[in-house]
């Protein structure tokens, strides 16, 4: 009956040498991983990860860029995630550690807003968020806001743009 | 219940104005999604409505 807003089950996808985790929920629409690397992450084909569209070590960069949890990733041989670099911070041994950290210091932090070419602008940090009448606390959190007008879910971004053919120019 | 660490210390405003643009004010970073600072204003107002000339700001093209 209730049928909370979210709560898609995850996914996950391997080439042998590695397993891509994709959280739907935890999506902001940043857009980075389809910008930068269409072969693997193509939102408009299914499956929309393809592992063999280029190297692993592609793969890797592009899921670290993953501005939320929505892409992680694994080694497959279990030794090897022991001794991960901890700067892949999109491996799931290592959570976000600047998300997790609550020390006052990381809450004096710029909000940083980011735009993303031809598509939202992304806003991580501590700040109140008015819209529609309603004033909320985000703390330590990331949120994408629509830029180009045409999304279901306003003021946030639901992915429309890449289906509206949105530019910047 | 007092978590000491935990208090509420918001850098920015973020304000999605009615019909209008994005504002933002206060402690914050404007990039683009390579990182590099376009600059960091005390104040911004961003299109959301697609139909600036002046992305990724207002140019209040949205009233017509």
């Amino acid at each position: 009956m209730e049928r909370e807003r979210g709560n898609r089950r995850g996914r996950k996808y391997t080439n042998g040498e590695i397993t891509v985790y994709w959280k739907p929920d935890a999506c902001v629409h940043a857009s980075h991983c389809y910008r930068e690397l269409l072969e693997v992450f193509d939102p408009g084909r299914r499956p929309w990860v393809d592992m063999y569209g280029a190297s692993t070590g592609e793969i890797i960069r592009t899921v670290n860029m993953c501005p939320t949890e929505a892409l992680t990733w694994k080694w497959n041989d279990e030794e090897k995630n022991r001794d991960v670099d901890p700067s892949n911070t999109n491996h799931v041994n290592f959570r976000r550690p600047e998300l997790l950290k609550n020390d006052s210091t990381a809450n004096a932090e710029p909000v940083s807003v980011k735009i993303m070419p031809d598509g939202p602008v992304v806003i991580n940090g501590t700040f109140i968020l008015k819209y529609s009448g309603k004033e909320k606390k985000v703390e330590e959190s990331i949120i994408s806001l629509c830029r180009c007008g045409s999304s279901n879910h306003l003021p946030f971004c639901d992915g429309t743009h890449r289906k509206t053919g949105f530019n910047d120019n | 219940m007092e978590d000491g660490n935990k208090e509420f210390r918001p850098q920015a405003t973020v304000e999605v104005t009615e019909d209008g643009p994005i504002r933002i004010t206060g402690n914050f970073m404007l990039s683009d999604s390579k990182r590099d600072i376009m600059d960091s204003p005390e104040e911004v107002f961003l299109c959301r409505c697609g139909k600036s000339k002046n992305k990724p700001y207002c140019d209040g093209s949205h009233r017509h």
